[in-house]
């Protein structure tokens, strides 16, 4: 089946970056596969009803992270854990924890992340997106889409130190 | 502002690309004057770099995008007509399918217990076939997530002859999902009802 040229080129656009979500979000290249797939499809039967084109990005990741929380619905296997309320005690982390770890680790260390402070941690890190089109994309309000992403970076850091703990200097 | 409320503030601060938020102004003056917060804001800022460089070495498989282009996307919007035929074989297919089966569970009568065949061919997902002439191995995803959703299941023979695949008191969807698109022999009693050919399945040989 030969492809629509304008398809051709929105699927090059912007695939890698639907597929780091979808990975970043599940933890599994497979289903990563199978979201972005899918966020493609449903571009290719109800895309044109978007009428602003400068939309399409954040239309195309909204819909991804719709088609995941289904997912959620439906198998409700995707790990989490709640992140506390309180945030006072800000962690440190050095880029050198950062280093000693592969992508893979990283994603693995988001999967224990409470799924609704996931997703913006995420476009967070990834895309350069304003935190108001990061709202936008999660369909939920800016304050909250900001008060999420704190807490859930104070969890990462956690997480990542315990993951890598930082190297003691010896005098 | 102190050190704190600032740190607090500029948890979120990713560099260039807040500048312009009036949110950090505040704080950005504070870590300016203060060299303490100056330094956490450093290392912050080094470790949002870090994570986000290693989030943006993931690469995707070689063949996703290619698989994204040439998947055969059903255009509902383009032709409501296809969406109306559609749902129209889904509907006479799964009715045919339960009628066939209710017949052979509650009444067992002789017409429908024929004669027992082997059939060796292809497993198909009937609702695309029919609908669309799909089939084959590009098709074997759609088929495998139709069969295991329950549509009809069928075998096209060697010879071309189509079977609708049954079971002897429940649907054989669940058994033959994973076998969507690939070639199998099926043992069965061969029947049929209305003109249309169907095979209770005894056993499942796969190549």
């Amino acid at each position: 089946m030969s492809a629509d040229p304008e398809f051709e080129n929105l699927v090059k656009l912007y695939y890698r970056d639907l597929y780091r979500f979808g990975l970043s979000l599940t933890g599994s290249e497979a289903d990563a596969c199978d979201l972005t797939q899918e966020t493609f499809y449903i571009w290719a039967n109800k895309g044109h009803q978007l009428n602003n084109p400068t939309k399409i990005k954040a239309w195309l990741f909204t819909t991804l992270h719709r088609e995941f929380l289904q997912i959620c619905r439906r198998r409700e296997r995707f790990k989490h854990e709640p992140i506390d309320q309180a945030t006072e005690n800000l962690p440190e982390i050095s880029a050198d924890v950062v280093d000693r770890l592969d992508a893979q680790t990283i994603v693995n260390v988001l999967g224990k992340i409470d799924e609704a402070y996931r997703a913006p941690l995420v476009l967070y890190y990834m895309e350069d997106l304003p935190y108001k089109q990061i709202a936008e994309v999660l369909q939920i309000p800016l304050g909250t889409v900001q008060s999420r992403i704190a807490r859930a970076k104070v969890r990462l850091f956690q997480l990542l130190n315990e993951t890598a703990p930082p190297i003691k200097q010896t005098q | 502002m102190t050190n704190d409320e600032a740190k607090q503030k500029l948890l979120l601060y990713r560099g260039a690309i807040d500048d312009a938020d009036p949110q950090f102004a505040e704080a950005l003056a504070d870590a300016r004057r203060d060299p303490e917060l100056a330094e956490w804001l450093r290392q912050q800022n080094s470790a949002y770099n870090a994570i986000r460089a290693k989030l943006r070495e993931i690469e995707p498989p070689r063949d996703l995008a290619e698989t994204i282009i040439r998947r055969p996307a059903i255009p509902f919007h383009r032709d409501w007509t296809q969406l109306l035929k559609l749902a129209a074989v889904v509907i006479v297919s799964a009715s045919v399918t339960a009628v066939a089966l209710k017949v052979l569970q509650r009444q067992n009568r002789p017409g429908a217990q024929g004669r027992e065949i082997l059939v060796r061919g292809e497993v198909l997902d009937m609702t695309c076939y029919i609908a669309y002439n799909l089939s084959g191995p590009e098709h074997a995803q759609c088929a495998r997530d139709c069969i295991r959703n329950g549509l009809p299941v069928g075998i096209k023979g060697e010879n071309g002859k189509v079977y609708l695949l049954v079971g002897k008191t429940k649907p054989v969807n669940a058994e033959l999902a994973d076998y969507a698109a690939k070639i199998v022999t099926i043992k069965g009693k061969e029947s049929l009802r209305d003109g249309f050919a169907q095979l209770q399945v005894e056993e499942i040989r796969k190549f």
